[in-house]
C-alpha cells in the first residue's frame, strides 16, 4: 500500500491543506458563507474586493448570463456585478471572527480603490491588519469598476499597476497578491510590472470581457437591465484555454508565485493549472453552479490523480509541462505522423470522411457500411479527424519517416 | 454520449378505455436534446433504411438548431404523409434499425418522435406547401385514396397533371382513416395531409368504387391503381364461418367506421377473445378488442417471439394492456353451434432453419387443447379484394397485382402500387411507390422522356 499523496502547498506565505482557494466573487460575499466553505473542506478564500466606504457600489438586476453549448447548459458565464458594497467595519469584523474560528484556513483580502495610491495604502493597512494572511489587489474587474478609473483600468496601465501595488505594499502588514486582468495584450508584460514594483504573487486571470449573447427575439442584450445591457466579464469551462495561456505566460515570464484561475470546474483542470505553473487555484463559477460542496471531489480526484501517477506530492507536478511550452519555431518540423483509424473500433458515421474532404486533405476514404480508411500520400495529419470522431481511441497517429 | 429520451404515457389501466392516443409528443427542450444525439452521419444508413428516403440527418439538425420548420420541410419534401408516419412507421425495423449510434452500443435517436414533433410545428404554421409545375394538359385517374393514391395523385398534381382520385369510403385517407385506429395517429393527422394534398388541387370522388378500368382509360391518359389489401386471408379451417368469427381487416375498419359514428363495432364486452396471428395487425385487433371491453384477450401465434413480425413495441404495447401470448400455438378448429365457443389449439414446435434462415413449425402430436373464447379474429394476412381485381382484368399473382419495374400492370396506361402490389407493408413503403409510379406515369405520358427526379 502506497501511502497517499500529500496535496498540502506552500503558496508565498500561506500553508495550504490543498491548492484550491476560493475566488474574489459571490460565494465568498460574506464571513457566513467563507466559514461555510472552510467548513466544506476549502484550503483558503479570497474575500469579495473590499472597497473604501466612500466609493458607491451598486448591484444591477439582473447581472448573469450563460451560454450553453447542444445539452451543456453552460459552457460560458457573464457577469456584470460589482464589488461588494458592505461597510470596510462589517468586513473587518468578519475577517477577525473567521480567523477566530478557522485559523488554520488561508484568508485573503480583495481590495480595490480608485487611483488614489493614499486610498490603497489606507485600505491595505486596515484590512491587513483586520487579521488576513494576504491582500489580493482586485486590477481586473472588466465591467463597471473600470469606468470609473478601478479594475481592469489598473490592470491595462503598468504605471498604474506599479505605482497602486507599491502603495499597497507600504500600507499592508502581509504579502500582497496583484490579479490580473486577460484583456491586455501581452499578461506577461503586466505581470512583470508587478513583480517589478515588489509584489509577492501574481494571481490570473480574471475574467474576460465580453457579450454573451443577444435575445433574438427582444433584440436585447444578455444580461438584460431594464432592455440594456454593458460588456461584461466571462467565466466558466470556456474561458480555461485563456487562463492557462495566462498563467503559463506569467509563469514563463516572472519569479514569483502565481494562483490560478479561470474555468477551473473539475480537479483535473485544476491539475492542467499546477501543470503550467499555477502554485495554488481558485474557483467560482463551478461553485456558483453546484455550492462549496464540490470540493470534496476535488480533494479526492487530485490525491487519486497522484496516487495513480505515482507521485508523493502535488509539489511535484506544479509546472512541470512549462518546458514542454516553447515558441512555434523551435517545434520539430521534421516530426511526421498519419492518421490511423482502428476498424474494429469504427462506426461507420463517415464524420472523418466529411471533415477531411471539407476541411482537410481529401484524405480519408469513405463507403456506407465500411469503416472509413486513411490514404497515408494525401493524410497530412492536421489531426481534425481525431478530435471529431465519436469513438475514443479509434483514430489514432502513426509515425512515418519520411 | 447521453441516453435516448423516453415520453410520457398513459398508464395502460388507463388508456384502454378510450381510443385516444395514449403517447405524449416531446416538448422542445426534449426535442433539442434529443436531436443533438443525432451524429449527423455522412451517406446516413437511417436515409437507406427509409422507403421514403428523408434526409433524416438534416431534418434533425434543423431541429437541434430551433429551426423546426426548416425541419418539417425536408420531410415534406420527401414524404407527402411524412406526419402520419412519424405516428405509424415500425421505425424499429426501418430507420431506427440502421441508426449508428447503436453502433456505439447506445439506443438509437428517437426518429420517430423527432418527425412527429416536426409535424406538429409545421402544422401550427400551416403544413408546407411546395410550387406546382405548369399545367401539362393530360388527366391521370387514381384509384383508391390509401397512402399509394394519395401519394400517386399527390406527385402527378405537383408535376402539373389533371388528377381525380375515386375512394369506395365516404372519406378518401383509405387505411389511414379505415385501419389505423387513432391510438397509433390521431385522424387529424392524416386529414391534414390530405387536406394539404387538395390544395394542389386535385379532384376527389368518394363513396365511388370503381370496377371498371378500361373505360377510366377512354377518359383519362393513365390510371394509377392503389387499392390496398383490404381483405384479410382465411385460416382455412373448420368453423370459419360460425358467428363471432371476425376477419381482422374487416374488424378493423368496422371499429374505425363506428367511431366516425358509422355502424356498430362488433359488441366484445365482457367476451373472450382470440386473434389469430403475430403480426402488427394481430396486435392492432388485439387492442382494439381491450378497447371494446373484452374480458380476456389471447394472440394464439403459432411460431415464436423470436420469429413474430409484429414490432416489438406494439408487443409491449399489447402486454402492458393485458392480452395474453399463445405461443408456439396454431387452431386446428372453431368449435360451436352457431356461435364461437372455443378453439382447438395444437402446440408447435420449431423446426431446423430452412435455406432461407426461418424456422418452420409442426404441431406436436398429442398436444391439443381447447381454448374457450366467444370471439374469434383471424389476422394472418390481408390481400386485395379479389372479386375487383378480377373485375379490372390486369395480370395477377398469388391475389396481388403484377406490375413490372416501372409499376406497369398487364395493361397498357395502368399502373398499380402500394398494398395490392406488395401484399401489405408499411404506409411508408406506399408513400415510396406511390411516388415511383407518379414518375414512371410521367415518363410515359411524356412519351418517354426520363423522369424529373
Amino acid at each position: 500500500m502506497v501511502s497517499k499523496p500529500d496535496i498540502s502547498v506552500k503558496f508565498c506565505n500561506l500553508e495550504l491543506e490543498s491548492p484550491y482557494l476560493l475566488s474574489s466573487a459571490p460565494p465568498t460575499c460574506t464571513g457566513e458563507m467563507i466559514m461555510r466553505a472552510f467548513e466544506a473542506g476549502w484550503a483558503g478564500a479570497v474575500t469579495k474586493t473590499i472597497k473604501p466606504d466612500k466609493t458607491p457600489v451598486y448591484d444591477l438586476k439582473n447581472r448573469f448570463g450563460v451560454m450553453g453549448f447542444e445539452t451543456k447548459q453552460m459552457i460560458l458565464f457573464e457577469n456584470i456585478e460589482e464589488v461588494s458594497k458592505r461597510p470596510v467595519g462589517t468586513w473587518v469584523n468578519e475577517i477577525k471572527e473567521i480567523k477566530r474560528k478557522f485559523p488554520e484556513k488561508a484568508l485573503i483580502g480583495s481590495i480595490m480603490a480608485e487611483c488614489k495610491e493614499e486610498d490603497w495604502e489606507e485600505l491595505a493597512r486596515v484590512v491587513s491588519e483586520a487579521g488576513v494572511d494576504m491582500l489580493e489587489l482586485n486590477f481586473g474587474c472588466p465591467h463597471g469598476m473600470p469606468e470609473r478609473g478601478m479594475g481592469a483600468f489598473i490592470g491595462q496601465r503598468t504605471e498604474l499597476i506599479q505605482k497602486l501595488t507599491k502603495a499597497a505594499k507600504r500600507g499592508s502588514s502581509v504579502p500582497v497578491m496583484v490579479k490580473l486582468t486577460p484583456n491586455v495584450t501581452d499578461i506577461a508584460f503586466t505581470a512583470k510590472a508587478a513583480e517589478e514594483a515588489g509584489a509577492d504573487a501574481i494571481s490570473a486571470i480574471n475574467t474576460v470581457l465580453g457579450l454573451i449573447g443577444i435575445n433574438i427575439d427582444t433584440f436585447e442584450p444578455i444580461p438584460t437591465v431594464d432592455g440594456m445591457s454593458t460588456f461584461g466579464g466571462l467565466s466558466g469551462p470556456g474561458v480555461k484555454p485563456i487562463g492557462l495561456r495566462c498563467v503559463a505566460q506569467i509563469a514563463q515570464a516572472t519569479n514569483i508565485p502565481v494562483s490560478g484561475i479561470g474555468g477551473i470546474t473539475t480537479w483535473k483542470d485544476a491539475v492542467e493549472y499546477l501543470l503550467v505553473g499555477a502554485g495554488s487555484v481558485q474557483v467560482c463559477t463551478a461553485v456558483m453552479w453546484r455550492g462549496y460542496r464540490i470540493i470534496s471531489d476535488f480533494v479526492d480526484g487530485l490525491t487519486n490523480y497522484l496516487a495513480d501517477k505515482g507521485f508523493s506530492s502535488v509539489q511535484e507536478i506544479i509546472g512541470k509541462t512549462l518546458p514542454r511550452l516553447t515558441a512555434w519555431s523551435k517545434l520539430n518540423k521534421d516530426y511526421t505522423v498519419v492518421a490511423s483509424i482502428n476498424k474494429d473500433l469504427c462506426i461507420k458515421c463517415g464524420l472523418c470522411y466529411v471533415a477531411c474532404r471539407d476541411g482537410g486533405y481529401q484524405a480519408i476514404k469513405f463507403e456506407q457500411g465500411k469503416s472509413a480508411e486513411v490514404d497515408e500520400e494525401k493524410c497530412d495529419a492536421c489531426s481534425l479527424c481525431t478530435h471529431l470522431c465519436p469513438v475514443p481511441g479509434c483514430i489514432t497517429w502513426k509515425k512515418v519517416t519520411k | 454520449m447521453s441516453g435516448r429520451v423516453h415520453t410520457k404515457t398513459i398508464p395502460p389501466h388507463e388508456r384502454v378505455s378510450s381510443f385516444a392516443p395514449y403517447v405524449s409528443n416531446l416538448d422542445d427542450r426534449l426535442a433539442v436534446y434529443e436531436a443533438s444525439r443525432c451524429l449527423m452521419c455522412f451517406d446516413a444508413p437511417c436515409i437507406s433504411a427509409c422507403p421514403a428516403g428523408i434526409n433524416i440527418p438534416e431534418f434533425i439538425y434543423r431541429i437541434k438548431t430551433g429551426n423546426f420548420y426548416g425541419a418539417a420541410k425536408v420531410i415534406r419534401e420527401s414524404n407527402i404523409l411524412g406526419g402520419e408516419c412519424g405516428y405509424v412507421c415500425p421505425v424499429e425495423r426501418l430507420c431506427e434499425s440502421k441508426c449508428v449510434r447503436r453502433n456505439l452500443n447506445e439506443e438509437p435517436v428517437a426518429i420517430s418522435m423527432l418527425q412527429r414533433f416536426a409535424y406538429e410545428k409545421e402544422k401550427l404554421k400551416g403544413l408546407v406547401k411546395f410550387p406546382k409545375s405548369r399545367s401539362k394538359n393530360k388527366k391521370v385517374a387514381v384509384v383508391g385514396a390509401g397512402p399509394a393514391g394519395l401519394s400517386a395523385a399527390y406527385e402527378l398534381a405537383r408535376m402539373g397533371y389533371g388528377v381525380t382520385v375515386f375512394d369506395a369510403n365516404p372519406k378518401p385517407g383509405g387505411l389511414l382513416l379505415y385501419g389505423i385506429l387513432p391510438w397509433k395517429a390521431p385522424w387529424s393527422v392524416p386529414e391534414s395531409e390530405i387536406d394539404l394534398i387538395k390544395e394542389y388541387g386535385i379532384n376527389f370522388v368518394t363513396n365511388k368504387k370503381i370496377t371498371d378500368l378500361k373505360s377510366l382509360l377512354k377518359e383519362y391518359d393513365a390510371v394509377f391503381v392503389g387499392i390496398g389489401a383490404t381483405k384479410s386471408q382465411k385460416l382455412g379451417i373448420p368453423g370459419e364461418d360460425l358467428n363471432g368469427v371476425y376477419p381482422a381487416q374487416e374488424f378493423l375498419q368496422s371499429v374505425a367506421k363506428w367511431l366516425m359514428g358509422e355502424g356498430k363495432a362488433p359488441d366484445l364486452k365482457g367476451k373472450r377473445v382470440a386473434v389469430i396471428g403475430g403480426g402488427d395487425t394481430a396486435i392492432d385487433a388485439a387492442c382494439a378488442s381491450v378497447r371494446l371491453g373484452a374480458e380476456r384477450v389471447y394472440i394464439v401465434y403459432r411460431r415464436s417471439f423470436a420469429e413474430m413480425p409484429a414490432v416489438p413495441y406494439g408487443r409491449n404495447q399489447a402486454r402492458e394492456e393485458g392480452v395474453e401470448f399463445l405461443l408456439l400455438t396454431a387452431p386446428v378448429r372453431i368449435l360451436g353451434e352457431k356461435s364461437v365457443e372455443a378453439i382447438e389449439c395444437v402446440k408447435m414446435e420449431l423446426t431446423e432453419p430452412d435455406s432461407s434462415g426461418r424456422r418452420g413449425v409442426k404441431p406436436i402430436k398429442g398436444s391439443e387443447f381447447r381454448l374457450d373464447v366467444n370471439s374469434v379474429i383471424v389476422a394472418i394476412g390481408q390481400k386485395p379484394d379479389e372479386e375487383l381485381l378480377k373485375s379490372y382484368g390486369v395480370k395477377t399473382e398469388k391475389g396481388l397485382i403484377v406490375v413490372d419495374e416501372n409499376f406497369s400492370t398487364s395493361i397498357k396506361g395502368i399502373f398499380a402500387g402500394g398494398d395490392a402490389v406488395n401484399g401489405g407493408e408499411t404506409v411508408v413503403e406506399a408513400v415510396a411507390e406511390g411516388k415511383k409510379a407518379a414518375a414512371a406515369i410521367d415518363k410515359f405520358l411524356s412519351g418517354g422522356k426520363s423522369p424529373k427526379k
